[in-house]
């Protein structure tokens, strides 16, 4: 996968001399990188020591990494992101499945292709509008309850400080959907064929052989599937939960990621949200170290 | 690697006999596969269908109380929201970012594959390894710097936040791109005496043309599609991008259902028509790596 790549070093090939161009040509991007996303970085676990409200900034130090561990709020958000990943069971298996019908190429599989990889293409903030007419009080689900004839159950996903975070999960897996499937389905384009042929004329049913020869086979796309699907939920749905819940009621949607904004742009508290953000990279670079390390030792 | 770039994930693997064989074994099943899809499909698209049937009713038709088309929610859109507007600002922010990021990675992704020099490995893994800072992480540094830039509510401050979270994936993909063209090309063009600052332009960029594709077609649905940086560095009504006026009219929950349908049918085109044209060089941008 192409990311195992990241951590190989660039072939020696390559024509010889000429360094000053080599040079030349880096240099806008070394720049870019350097000065838009290394120096915030820096700059990031500098202020997350200090009390800084945009203005004047205090220095306090390491300490305040241990401050924000009293802070009952900053635990529920801990807890939220740790609910978010009860989604990564359903957002690997759909898309697997899905992968696997596509494989088989049922009728119309380009189709249903095309259809699977659209939420790609889709902002977090459409979803969300959507998702928000799909949980709202009288909205499609509760529209769908009672037509089925149980319309005693009405539902207030996003009211409720307890379920929001579970209507947000839900929201992840269907947008997941496409991503992952593409994931896969380039994993089983890549297989083997001839493993699971002798299964067939083994006599192995189709549901053994993908159990036993497929599956085994496709761990490293799953792998990777999985911490992409991670990182999204940890880093990239700000806008799904803006436009859904806002974080609420009582920070009951509230992320990680979420927070960082929430601190620093409503509250106006820079140094805690510099601390979040640093605490959110120490998160998402051990994921991919972690990810980079597996997969390299597998290959 | 390049091998995944080069090649379309289709899942035909061309063993037809087998495929045969499948068929004729397990036709009933395939039926309840069939609708097992077909289902999928509904609950993929019916937001969709919700989007543009909703955008089609009044607020009171919304509401049930009564039935019908009407176009007054669309009338009511282009009278409240400035959203041609909008979509023009979309569009100048993200072509802006997406050329910057093509001109910067095709030519560091050229000097990193096929230009010898002393720390290029340093350089580019420390480019690389960018791809892994998350937009939250930096974004208060990022916020305050542009502000002292004084390139706040201007579509240059977006344009280059935009462009920097781009480029770490965007260069590691042409790099990627073209370690896989011979070096044979390159030596030739070099005996000619072509320097290779000029080759970048004249050889590199014709020669990286899906890898463009790829890397545009990512970088604009991802620019087109964000909410964070056009909340906080276009925060003006008359800068702001699409996404950052439906989140607002949204979050300001009083606005009418049917007229925020239409919104994101409006703002819902312009990737989608992409989508379309290009489905190819995005998936395979995804499967390179990073999706949204």
């Amino acid at each position: 996968m192409a990311l195992i790549d990241v951590a190989r070093r660039p072939s020696k090939r390559g024509p010889l001399g000429s360094g000053g161009a080599g040079w030349v040509l880096s240099l806008p991007a070394l720049l870019a990188v350097a000065g838009l996303l290394i120096l915030p970085i820096g700059q990031a676990v500098y202020y997350s020591m200090t009390n800084w409200n945009g203005q004047t900034a205090t220095w306090i130090g390491p300490r305040a990494y241990l401050n924000l561990f009293q802070d009952p709020t900053f635990l529920r958000v801990l807890e939220n992101n740790g609910l978010l990943l009860l989604a990564m069971p359903f957002a690997i298996i759909v898309p697997l499945a899905i992968a696997f019908l596509l494989h088989e190429e049922i009728w119309g599989w380009k189709f249903f292709r095309s259809v699977v990889f659209i939420p790609t293409a889709i902002s977090w903030v459409i979803i969300g509008l959507v998702a928000a007419q799909f949980y709202a009080v009288k909205g499609i689900l509760n529209g769908m309850l009672s037509s089925v004839g149980l319309g005693f159950i009405k539902t207030d996903m996003l009211g409720n400080t307890h379920q929001a975070i579970f209507a947000i999960a839900i929201t992840l897996i269907w947008s997941q959907l496409g991503t992952n499937t593409i994931i896969f389905i380039t994993g089983l384009a890549a297989l083997d064929p001839t493993l699971a042929e002798a299964g067939r004329v083994d006599g192995a049913s189709s549901f053994r052989i993908y159990r036993k020869i497929i599956i085994p086979q496709m761990m490293r796309f799953i792998q990777f599937a999985f911490v992409i699907t991670v990182l999204t939920a940890f880093t990239a749905i700000f806008s799904l939960i803006f436009v859904m819940t806002g974080g609420g009621p009582n920070y009951g949607s509230t992320t990680l990621e979420f927070y960082v904004y929430q601190q620093a742009f409503n509250q106006g508290d820079f140094g805690t949200g510099a601390l979040l953000g640093v605490l959110l990279f120490v998160l998402v670079a051990t994921v991919s170290v972690i990810q980079i390390r597996l997969l390299r030792v597998k290959t | 690697m390049t091998a995944i770039l080069n090649e379309v994930p289709d899942s035909s693997h061309g063993d037809e006999d087998l495929v045969d064989v499948r068929q004729r074994r397990i036709r009933p099943a395939r039926i309840v596969l069939f609708l097992i899809m077909a289902g999928v499909a509904v609950v993929m698209l019916y937001p969709f269908f919700y989007m543009v049937d909703n955008s089609f009713k009044t607020q009171a038709q919304y509401e049930g109380a009564k039935s019908g088309f009407s176009l007054s929610s669309w009338h009511l859109l282009f009278s409240s929201e400035p959203i041609l507007r909008e979509l023009l600002n979309s569009l100048i922010v993200s072509a802006g970012a997406v050329f910057c990021v093509v001109i910067i990675s095709t030519a560091a992704g050229f000097a990193l594959a096929k230009i010898r020099f002393r720390f290029r490995t340093v350089v580019f893994l420390a480019i690389v390894s960018c791809m892994f800072v998350p937009l939250p992480s930096i974004i208060i540094p990022e916020f305050i710097n542009v502000a002292k830039l004084g390139l706040l509510q201007t579509y240059w401050g977006a344009i280059i936040v935009y462009a920097a979270l781009g480029l770490p994936f965007s260069i590691f993909l042409m790099t990627t791109y073209f370690r896989g063209i011979p070096d044979e090309l390159i030596e030739a063009a070099s005996v000619d005496g072509v320097p290779f600052t000029k080759m970048w332009w004249s050889l590199g960029i014709p020669l990286a043309r899906p890898a463009i594709f790829t890397v545009a077609v990512l970088q604009f649905i991802q620019i087109w599609n964000d909410l964070l940086v056009g909340l906080l560095f276009l925060e003006n009504t008359d800068d702001r991008t699409v996404t950052v006026g439906l989140a607002l009219l949204s979050s300001g929950r009083v606005a009418s259902v049917p007229v925020l349908m239409a919104g994101a049918v409006m703002s819902v085109i312009p990737p989608i028509v992409v989508y379309i044209l290009f489905q190819k060089y995005l998936v395979r941008g995804i499967t390179m790596g990073m999706g949204k």
